[in-house]
């Protein structure tokens, strides 16, 4: 104390300089509390793990993720392909999800629909710009040190990336048409876009440099990536998709001579959770769903259409979204004597208001059982569709959808995350044989060779029939209450005239003599596509490429068939007139106006939005 | 020794240093009261006896805590807490009386032995505050400093001091919850930034950034300063763009025995209002919308929904709604010997549920404390315990603290050292966030359950809506009583240590370090809900921990000379601060025993599968050197300037260092010769102040590009296991080597006059505060991707505002009144872009926007023209899915259609006007005081409405919905047709708008103050009656306008300022009766 009050100066410069010196001499004091927690830099990345890890995002962005958010995204496209066609309703409730109403309703323009048409569009340029970055990583670590990929696994990689992003940009074109084109070298974000024609240029320049890269076989034997094989079916499908039939003849002719890919011998093997099933001949190629991988919301499953289940009262428990529609379900009825679809000679085949359950009049193609859930049949192997499953018949329709629902004795449901019953493992379809069948099969009606597409709609039916729906019985799903004859008998699928079924009559007839001109042929051809790939989120984009979208989905909501869906389904009443704009889809308002350079919207709105 | 000492002491009575104009007193530690006195005599042995007295206020009120000493010696004493003292004194002695705020008195003994004195408060420009670093004279301030009335503010009960700031100076404006312990939003002179926009809190010198302040007991506290505009902030520099708040809890000892204080006070709250008010109650009334919505939508009557209530033609109530579909009613088939929870349940009809009623009642609360002061010649020492213990109104919510505070100081010569050190440990209980409502919280949608709905099944379990036609919701008893031992604890440390010198008379050093210690932890539970529609199957345990710490290291130098008439403060200083944070959190569902003693994250307690670990931290460093000098010339004119430069750690290494400058002017008219003789304006002072304020609010981290990934979101099954998956990574967010501070320029111009006598005293202060470079994060198109993208130094903000207050204090009563006016806009975003939305979407979409020449978080949307008179009227609007009696919206682009783009700027949070009355009167021993607070101009967007207007999920709807919905017989209803197939009236629109103006009686206390006559065994000096919250004046048609502003964080950091005023069902405030008492002894 003495000495403190005797030399105060002393004693308040050492201090000050004490402070002083301890804080000036930590150089760093404020550089090292400036690198960043908990995350990873470019630098760990730029090697093999590095480029590989990017390209496996790029895979898992083809579904929702846990940073996408809503539905919009989802790999089936259910909200874009399904819902605004004649295939399916929103379903649930009219007050779940309203957005989609707006979609299912045509009101593009409403500011609900543009969120969700903005989630999408989000979703699908992610997918661009994590295929980009593999691809910049990869040049980048080949640059630097260049020992670490071989030859052909960095052309592997470069093809699936490539391909990768043709396909996200395929999403993006038969969304909104006039799209703009990122590869890996753009920096400006802000690109106009191209016309619908140059789109399809572009994809196929990334298709054909993607199958010039891609092995034949999949990379590390892993069925979810791209091959060459996988490379030019797409190729094929762009060339429909753009009517370049000629040039669409050439490749899935090959793909289909040469090849390796093969319908399913049964329908029921397409959509399935059965693991040994999964990634069989018919896959070109699918989302690989996966549950109970350790992610702890099962945010790796079915992510995108877990809402498409059967509500409360079945096992599902939620959520009753994407329910068929009544024409749809009428449109599987077919002829009693040739097993063909009523609709090309029953006037009135839409006429049917009423809930088609489970009876053994009228006969059906036997996919409806496959693709339509219905009162009193049985629903794979959970015992009967029940009128509790659905959530508000009067507004969704009294059907459930089924090709997404896994198998019960399959062990693909999820057991953790929010409503695990309706997470599972089964992949989703992006690309499937039958599909680029009947791609080449249009192809073959507007190149005029009718025999060859009538050929390959009978495969397909022939397939069709081979096997149906059976009791699915286990012991606690009590399907032998209503059928007694069930008791015992777990077989799922069984042959067409199994003395089992009671439930329907299924009956599928080939087109036994040449189509009498293109117009029946491209008919046949059609309806062929609806019925097999039903609910599939394609029929919409199939209809606006055919240019009868106009025509047939007004035809739905005002009177096809001696039916109005709009009298089914009162809400539909509020739909706008299917009108020349929706051909394409209108760009997120959101996203036209971040193009803005100079006050100027870079990307331009599609016509009549 | 003893002469240098007497002058330093001499320099620490504050009577003595104000009424010695101009010159400053000596270099203190900031957190110092001026109520330690220490006498330096020994006592006397002669004449020796025995003074008491009472000491109060011109008003006649009692005064507490005034130190009592007896000049020229050590023996002093404390006026407890009905104004009496007693002291053994000297006949020829004479009795200093001080206390902060109030002029000194001196009285001469002379004999007496009863000695009362009368206490004058300092004139408004004479009053010491503490401000920055050091203490400072009103008179020699140039910036915008308000103070707080600590004592009027202490009749508000709530666990945060912050919570009380609301009305009490005008310029800030506080939003919270009736929550206990919620989060508040304090904002000053506007909002300046689309970040966080939190003052800084500078509690005993160290600065603090928490949005919630519940360690701190208020009880503690004994100044609060808002330091409002730059040229008095700016010597914060680096983190006082939002301006800052100045908490000091000095309640230190005097010599003298230890001598206690008791404060208790308990009440009960009830929420100021509940959506039973207006909400149906009635089963067969709810369906008779049901009915009404199908039938006008063209429905025949048999096809409206008969699943619960039958035949709609006769409905009733069911007598079960589940199984679903169970009709006729009653209904047969259904064997209650069946159920078997959970998966079979069996739940009844209710003729009329109270879903309010059920969860909100009325709350406890206790609020204890006890202080005790003591010291000596060389040491004071203040201790203080307090225990807090708040019910929510909601069940199973509560908030409880309990902590001690010790502050001593002790002093050798001209060396003094002590410290400030608070212990707190805080407990809340309950599945409520305290402000993160929204639709899954129990004042969501799940409040507004179906009045059919029973509580609970037939086997007790909780019911919920199951049935078709009965929506989405969850039983909000069931969420609040499954939630009722999920526990959020916070403790914390927070203090700090000090040493200051003097070098000479003139020349001080002063070295003090903070410390903020904290950890939390929080554990809760969510179980099965198989009685919902949506039913889930799966319980789930979560907990986290989080710990940081914080210090803070200042060390100044302090120059006061005075040179005739010339006087000058130099006041130099370095301040370095670092903190770090660690945050883990786990989760694991699919528990086997959901008993809270087995609720751990352990693989075989629940499903390995879920188990989901995961930690963050974070770390940040600034570094600051600043100087601040006051000139002042014989009172008259009075000039500061302040110059501080800061490196923080969170910006580009080039740009790390910013300046911060700030210069003020003052000028007292009252001391120019033309006015000094005027008997209407007895002080008169005009300011002008400039500065620059920073901001560097951002997430640490951002300067460079970060990846990384989830198992959700980037890996994947590329090999068709359908149970495992491969690792991957993408970029998450941007980075920008760039990022520099964001400024804010501020201008304020101020006067402060002193009318009448005093008597009258009136504060203006007229600004202008523009932020440039603001900190943010513009959006990336889409084809940029999904990393978050880059923080930039983009934009502009400006707020231009008044503040004025006018006081009046008389013999029986006093009044002040605070006004307050901001205007925010947005000046420019990134130049390119003129708007982006909020962070925070409805089921509807977005409805907030930040937009250029509007206020940040102003509503969006279509604007509603009333409904559709006819057929007529809707063939001549522009397309919208229109029919008679649903909502027309304008065609703003004349496009002839509705749609995205007829959307515009609807309403704005932002109050035009809010206002605070303090009123106080004395009768006798009696007083009575309130406090009233106001809000005028500002709107607030009711999404509740998506429900109990829309029914969104079939959610229960206002009452008046069955009597003001639009028919054609009554076409200007409140409400659009009630038509279930109406898609388009609910859109985003001004509908949804309403004025959120109110005038609510915040407080009124009476109390009794014993008087000094009663007998001395009597020790409880004063009682009080008080409520709060007692009315709302308001035209607003939700449950109370008092609205939290959302958690919202982005990517860039907290951004809830651009999400306020939106309604979402918060939690109301309480209304609150209580009792209480003060006593000394």
């Amino acid at each position: 104390m003495k000495i403190l009050s005797k030399h105060p100066l002393l004693t308040g410069t050492a201090l000050a300089v004490l402070a002083g010196a301890t804080l000036y001499g930590c150089k760093d004091f404020l550089t090292s509390a400036a690198t960043p927690q908990g995350t990873l830099d470019q630098q760990t990345l730029a090697n093999r793990t590095g480029v590989e890890g990017t390209l496996i995002a790029a895979y898992r962005q083809l579904d929702c993720t846990t940073s996408s958010g809503w539905w919009g995204c989802a790999a089936s496209n259910w909200v874009w392909g399904s819902v605004p066609s004649d295939d399916a309703y929103k379903g649930s409730e009219a007050i779940d999800q309203p957005a989609i109403n707006d979609i299912e309703a045509y009101h593009w323009a409403a500011g609900d629909a543009d969120n969700y048409l903005n989630n999408k569009w989000r979703a699908v340029y992610e997918g661009v710009v994590r295929s980009n970055s593999t691809l910049r990583l990869l040049k980048q670590v080949q640059t630097v040190t260049p020992s670490e990929f071989s030859a052909a696994e960095a052309k592997g990689i470069e093809g699936e990336a490539l391909f990768l992003r043709a396909h996200y940009h395929f999403e993006a074109w038969r969304m909104w048409g006039n799209v703009p084109y990122y590869r890996e070298d753009d920096t400006d974000f802000r690109k106009p876009n191209l016309t619908q024609a140059e789109v399809a240029t572009e994809l196929l320049k990334d298709l054909d440099a993607a199958i010039a890269a891609l092995p034949v076989t999949p990379r590390n034997g892993q069925v979810g990536r791209a091959t060459q094989w996988t490379a030019k079916a797409y190729k094929g499908r762009v060339q429909v998709y753009a009517a370049q039939y000629p040039a669409a003849l050439t490749t899935l002719r090959e793909v289909r001579a040469s090849g390796p890919y093969a319908l399913e011998a049964s329908y029921d093997r397409v959509w399935t959770g059965f693991q040994e099933f999964a990634n069989g001949p018919e896959t070109i190629w699918a989302y690989q769903a996966s549950a109970n991988d350790g992610e702890p919301n099962a945010a790796n499953a079915n992510t995108g259409d877990r809402l498409n289940f059967p509500h409360s009262g079945s096992p599902f428990g939620c959520c009753g979204f994407h329910q068929p529609s009544q024409n749809l379900v009428n449109f599987f009825v077919v002829d009693a004597a040739t097993g063909l679809p009523a609709s090309l000679t029953d006037a009135n085949w839409n006429a049917r208001n009423s809930a088609l359950t489970a009876s053994t009049l009228p006969p059906v193609d036997p996919r409806l059982d496959w693709t339509v859930g219905r009162d009193g049949v049985p629903f794979k192997d959970w015992g009967t569709h029940e009128p509790g499953w659905i959530r508000a018949p009067a507004y969704g329709g009294p059907y459930s959808p089924r090709k997404n629902v896994h198998e019960k004795s399959s062990g693909a449901e999820s057991t953790v995350g929010w409503v695990p019953t309706q997470t599972n493992s089964v992949n989703m379809h992006i690309f499937r044989y039958a599909d680029l069948l009947l791609l080449l099969a249009e192809a073959e009606v507007e190149s005029g060779t009718l025999e060859n597409a009538r050929t390959i709609v009978n495969e397909i039916r022939t397939r069709a029939g081979f096997r149906v729906q059976g009791c699915g019985w286990t012991s606690d799903n009590k399907v032998e209450t209503r059928y007694p004859g069930c008791a015992g008998d777990g077989r799922i699928a069984v042959p067409i005239n199994d003395p089992s079924i009671r439930w329907a009559t299924y009956r599928i007839g080939l087109y036994a003599v040449p189509f009498a001109g293109q117009q029946a042929a491209r008919d046949a051809v059609r309806n062929e596509r609806r019925l097999e790939l039903a609910m599939e989120g394609q029929r919409f984009f199939d209809l606006r490429r055919w240019g009868i979208a106009q025509q047939v989905l007004n035809a739905y909501l005002k009177g096809v068939g001696g039916g109005a869906e709009e009298n089914r389904r009162l809400h539909l009443r509020a739909a706008e007139p299917f009108a020349a704009r929706h051909a394409l889809y209108p760009i997120p308002a959101l996203q036209v106006e971040l193009s803005k350079v100079a006050g100027t919207d870079r990307l331009k709105q599609n016509t009549g939005w | 020794m003893r002469a240098t000492e007497s002058i330093a002491m001499e320099k620490k009575v504050p009577g003595r240093h104000s009424v010695r104009n101009g010159l400053l007193h000596c270099c203190r530690i900031v957190g110092m009261t001026l109520t330690l006195a220490l006498a330096l005599g020994r006592t006397a042995s002669a004449q020796r006896m025995e003074i008491s007295g009472t000491v109060t206020s011109t008003a006649g009120a009692p005064l507490a805590g005034v130190t009592v000493r007896l000049q020229g010696t050590d023996t002093a004493t404390v006026t407890s807490a009905n104004g009496r003292y007693s002291l053994n004194g000297r006949a020829d002695g004479v009795l200093v009386f001080t206390l902060i705020g109030q002029r000194p008195v001196q009285a001469p003994i002379g004999g007496r032995t009863t000695i009362d004195a009368t206490m004058t408060r300092l004139a408004y420009l004479e009053e010491v505050v503490v401000t920055a670093y050091t203490e400072q004279r009103r008179a020699d301030i140039t910036g915008a400093v308000a103070s707080v009335d600590v004592e009027s503010t202490s009749r508000q009960t709530g666990a945060s001091v912050l919570q009380r700031l609301d009305a009490a100076v005008p310029g800030v404006t506080v939003d919270a919850s009736g929550s206990p312990g919620s989060r508040s939003t304090v904002r000053i002179r506007g909002i300046s930034s689309f970040q966080n926009n939190d003052p800084l809190y500078i509690v005993d010198g160290t600065p603090v950034q928490d949005s919630y302040i519940n360690w701190l007991n208020p009880d503690d506290i004994t100044s609060i300063q808002v330091l409002k505009d730059a040229s008095a902030a700016s010597i914060y520099g680096s983190r006082a763009s939002n301006g800052v708040v100045v908490i000091e809890t000095t309640k230190r000892g005097v010599a003298g025995p230890p001598r206690a204080t008791l404060r208790v006070r308990t009440g009960i709250s009830t929420p100021v209002r509940g959506y039973d008010d207006f909400l149906i109650l009635d089963a067969l009334d709810y369906f008779e919308i049901v009915k009404q919505s199908y039938l006008n939508a063209g429905y025949a009557i048999s096809e409206v929904p008969s699943n619960i209530y039958g035949n709609a033609n006769s409905p009733t109530v069911p007598q079960y709604i589940w199984p679903n579909g169970c009709t006729p009613n009653p209904c047969t088939g259904v064997d209650p010997a069946s159920y078997s929870y959970p998966n079979n349940l069996i739940m009844g009809g209710s003729a009329g549920t109270n879903w309010w009623d059920s969860v909100f009642g009325t709350g406890f609360v206790g609020d204890y404390n006890l202080d005790v002061a003591g010291g000596s010649e060389e040491t004071a020492y203040g201790v203080s315990f307090n225990y807090f213990d708040q019910q929510g109104t909601a069940k199973y919510n509560e908030f409880k603290r309990g902590s001690i505070r010790v502050n001593t100081e002790f002093t050798r010569g001209r060396l003094r050292f002590g410290e400030n050190i608070a212990l707190a440990a805080e407990r809340s209980f309950g599945g409520i966030p305290n402000d993160d409502t929204g639709e899954g919280g129990i004042l969501g949608k799940n409040i507004l359950m179906q009045p059919v709905v029973p509580l609970r099944d037939i086997a007790g379990n909780f019911a919920s809506g199951k049935a078709v036609g009965l929506g989405n919701n969850t039983n909000p008893l069931k969420v609040a009583y499954e939630g009722r031992d999920n526990k959020n604890k916070n403790d914390r440390v927070f203090g700090n240590v000090f040493a200051g010198f003097d070098v000479t008379p003139q020349v001080s050093v002063r070295s003090r370090f903070g410390f903020n210690l904290g950890q939390s932890a929080f554990a809760g539970f969510s179980p099965i809900f198989p009685e919902n529609s949506e039913p889930t199957f799966t319980n789930s345990a979560f907990e986290n921990t989080s710990q940081f710490s914080d210090w803070t290291w200042s060390n100044t130098l302090r120059l006061v000379r005075r040179l005739s008439e010339h006087n000058v403060d130099l006041l130099l200083g370095q301040e370095a601060n670092a903190g770090n944070n660690r945050f883990i959190s786990a989760s694991i569902s699919n528990l086997l025993n959901s008993d809270r003693n087995s609720r751990y994250i352990q693989d075989a307690l629940g499903d390995a599968n879920s188990k989901d670990v995961f930690s963050t931290g974070g770390r940040s460093a600034l570094l600051s050197f600043f100087g601040k000098v006051d000139y002042n010339f014989a009172d008259r004119y009075v000039a500061s300037a302040t110059l501080r430069r800061d490196g923080s750690s969170r910006l580009g290494a080039s740009h790390r260092w910013g300046t911060f400058p700030a210069f003020g002017l003052g000028w007292r008219l009252t001391k120019e010769p033309f006015l000094a003789e005027s008997r209407v304006f007895s002080d008169v002072m005009l300011r002008y102040g400039w500065g620059v304020t920073g901001n560097q609010s951002i997430p640490a981290g951002r300067i460079v590009s970060q990846f990384g990934g989830s198992r959700g979101d980037t890996y994947y099954d590329v090999g068709g296991t359908n149970s495992t998956v491969v690792a991957g990574f993408r970029q998450t967010s941007l980075g920008n080597p760039d990022l520099k501070w964001e400024e804010n320029r501020s201008q304020n111009v101020g006067a402060d006059l002193a009318l009448l006598d005093g008597s009258i005293n009136v504060v203006v202060d007229v600004y202008q505060r523009s932020t440039n470079n603001l900190l943010f994060d513009p959006r990336l198109p889409a084809t940029a991707g999904e990393a978050a993208p880059p923080i930039v130094n983009i934009g502009k903000m400006k707020n231009t505002g008044v503040d004025f207050s006018i006081g009046h204090r008389a013999t029986a009563w006093n009044a002040t009144l605070n006004l307050s006016h901001y205007k925010n806009k947005i000046v420019s975003i990134d130049g390119e872009k003129d708007f982006f939305f909020g962070p925070i979407a409805t089921r509807f979409g977005n409805q907030v926007i930040n937009k250029v020449g509007y206020p940040i978080g102003a509503f969006y949307g279509l604007i509603a023209d009333g409904f559709f008179r006819d057929a007529a009227d809707v063939a001549s609007h522009a397309d919208q899915d229109g029919a008679p009696g649903r909502i027309k919206f304008r065609d703003l682009d004349g496009d002839g259609q509705i749609t995205a783009a007829d959307r515009t700027v609807i309403g704005s949070p932002h109050p035009d006007l809010t206002a605070g009355l303090d009123l106080g009167m004395r009768w006798r021993a009696f007083d009575l005081s309130g406090t009233v607070f106001g809000t005028f101009g500002n709107e607030i967007f009711d999404v509740q409405k998506e429900f109990y207007v829309f029914r969104n999920f079939s959610t229960n709807v206002r009452r008046d919905l069955l009597t003001d919905s639009w028919t054609p017989e009554n076409p200007n209803a409140k409400y659009p047709r009630l038509d279930v197939n109406d898609t388009r009236s609910k859109d985003i629109s001004s509908f949804y708008v309403e004025d959120g103006s109110y005038v609510r009686l915040r407080n009124l206390q009476l109390g009794y103050t014993v008087p000094s006559s009663m007998p001395r065994w009597i020790s409880i000096a004063r009682v009080y009656v008080q409520a709060e919250n007692l009315f709302t004046i308001t035209g607003y048609d939700g449950l109370d306008p008092a609205l939290p502003a959302a958690n919202a964080f982005g990517p860039a950091g907290d951004v809830r300022d651009q999400y306020r005023g939106v309604d979402r069902g918060s939690y109301p405030s309480s209304r609150t009766f209580s009792i209480g008492l003060v006593t000394s002894f």
